[in-house]
């Protein structure tokens, strides 16, 4: 599905992303770890086409297309998601707007027809119970005035309307509490499929014992120096990451 | 054309002023009496529209309500200047203006905002707000508040800014399927809707709401 090939990246001149290679099928779960300042929000950022990041060297394929030649919204039309890890509060842009614009836009390009309002409305219904979201929520402005688990559950309702193929989870654990945290993953797994993959970037272990990953990558002064299965999370939780200066 | 305006005592007056070309106002309020202004500056087609806007309020009695509201959405050579002045000759009254612009091409646009609190005014609450969105280099924005405040018993404040559209919401919305051009349309809708919203006449405030779309 993502074809990561020796990625490097910068922002303001300066260099991040080091040579990041990375490839995710349909069906995984990757958790990516790494001390602050490795580059893991960079590569959130890379993959959505963040104006203030420029590619220097590499590749990156999404399913079969090359990414980098598109505009953001068309990576999120093609399938794309990434839930912030500060979502942005659009004061007077109603939740319900946003909403029906992003779903639209997003059929356009399907070659679908616009959902009519009864039908929208349907499907807001389904994914808010789904993942556990109130009124309360969906009948304000964007993310305004949000607690911070509030606006990460948003973050999942925004995705479970969204269906995309790819979700990116950048700190989606940082300011939860465990039962915020627990209510988010749930949604997370809940969206699972065996046709949609999701690139979990966490400093900690505990949201990966709800959300559990096929792979756990160590990213590194801006590349991937470790990769193995769930159980290096868990090392990394008791060790930390002193073995990078060995 | 200079209009002297007297609200009488305990009494409502709702003013809605679009496009109009030269407005001078000077209106007494008295006891109790509630004012609500707007001025809006929307035209699609005429490019070298320029509007004057000058209001004096003067709240006379005690009690009263002033609320003045001002917004453009100035694009090609239009130009819009307002000059507001809130009188507060008396106390317990209150007063708001909020005054909010956008500029494309090589709009120009000024926002002089008078705010007097005189000392027999005690416990007058009165705020003013002006902000602005600038798309263009070639756009201009002025902006003067002045506020004097001759009694000690207030609750006032202002703010003043002029930016431009908010980057990340931009970004936000794109990573959400929406492109950049409808992305700003939803932002500078939403930045009217403090003014637009306070339109009590259902079909006035539908009826700006379309001209704004139509302009955007």
């Amino acid at each position: 599905m993502l074809e990561i090939k020796n990625l490097h990246a910068s922002i303001a001149g300066k260099e991040i992303l080091k040579g990041l290679n990375l490839t995710v099928r349909e069906g995984e779960v990757h958790a990516i770890m790494g001390p602050n300042g490795a580059g893991k929000s960079t590569l959130s950022n890379v993959l959505t086409g963040h104006p203030a990041y420029t590619v220097t060297e590499g590749e990156i394929w999404f399913r079969g297309k090359n990414l980098l030649e598109m505009s953001p919204e068309v990576r999120a039309r093609e399938g794309i998601f990434l839930s912030f890890q500060y979502p942005v509060e659009i004061p007077g842009v109603s939740m319900v707007n946003f909403m029906r614009t992003a779903v639209n836009e997003k059929r356009q390009h399907e070659g679908k027809d616009a959902l009519k309002a009864t039908d929208f409305l349907k499907l807001m219904r389904e994914k808010k119970s789904l993942v556990g979201i109130d009124n309360k929520l969906t009948n304000r402005s964007v993310n305004e005035g949000f607690s911070g688990g509030e606006k990460k559950r948003n973050e999942i309702f925004q995705m479970a309307m969204l269906e995309p193929c790819l979700s990116i989870l950048d700190e989606t654990d940082s300011g939860l509490d465990i039962d915020a945290l627990r209510v988010v993953a749930e949604g997370v797994n809940a969206l699972k499929t065996p046709k949609t993959a999701s690139i979990v970037i966490t400093h900690y272990q505990r949201l990966l014992d709800y959300i559990v990953p096929d792979f756990v990558h160590v990213l590194a002064d801006g590349k991937i120096v470790r990769t193995e299965g769930k159980e290096l999370a868990l090392e990394l939780e008791e060790k930390g990451y002193a073995f990078l200066n060995e | 054309m200079k209009v002297d305006y007297k609200i009488p005592a305990g009494e409502t007056r709702d003013l809605v002023f679009v496009n109009e070309t030269n407005l001078d106002w000077h209106i007494i309020q008295e006891e109790k009496s509630v004012l609500r202004i707007h001025v809006l500056c929307l035209s699609q087609d005429d490019k070298d529209a320029k509007w004057q806007s000058s209001l004096t309020v003067e709240q006379n009695g005690t009690g009263c309500r002033t609320e003045l509201y001002g917004m453009g959405l100035l694009h090609t050579s239009q130009q819009s200047f307002v000059h507001t002045r809130v009188i507060h000759n008396v106390g317990g009254g209150y007063s708001s203006q909020v005054f909010k612009f956008v500029l494309d091409d090589v709009a120009k646009g000024s926002f002089q905002g008078e705010l007097k609190i005189q000392p027999d005014a005690q416990q007058t609450e009165a705020y003013q707000t002006n902000r602005n969105i600038l798309l263009s280099r070639g756009a201009e924005m002025i902006t003067e508040p002045q506020l004097e405040i001759y009694a000690d018993d207030v609750k006032a404040s202002h703010g003043a800014t002029t930016g431009q559209l908010d980057e990340s919401a931009l970004f936000y919305m794109q990573q959400r399927c929406i492109d950049r051009e409808t992305a700003s349309k939803l932002l500078l809708q939403a930045f009217f809707d403090e003014v637009v919203s306070t339109l009590t006449d259902d079909d006035q405030r539908e009826d700006i709401t379309q001209r704004i779309q139509d302009i955007l």
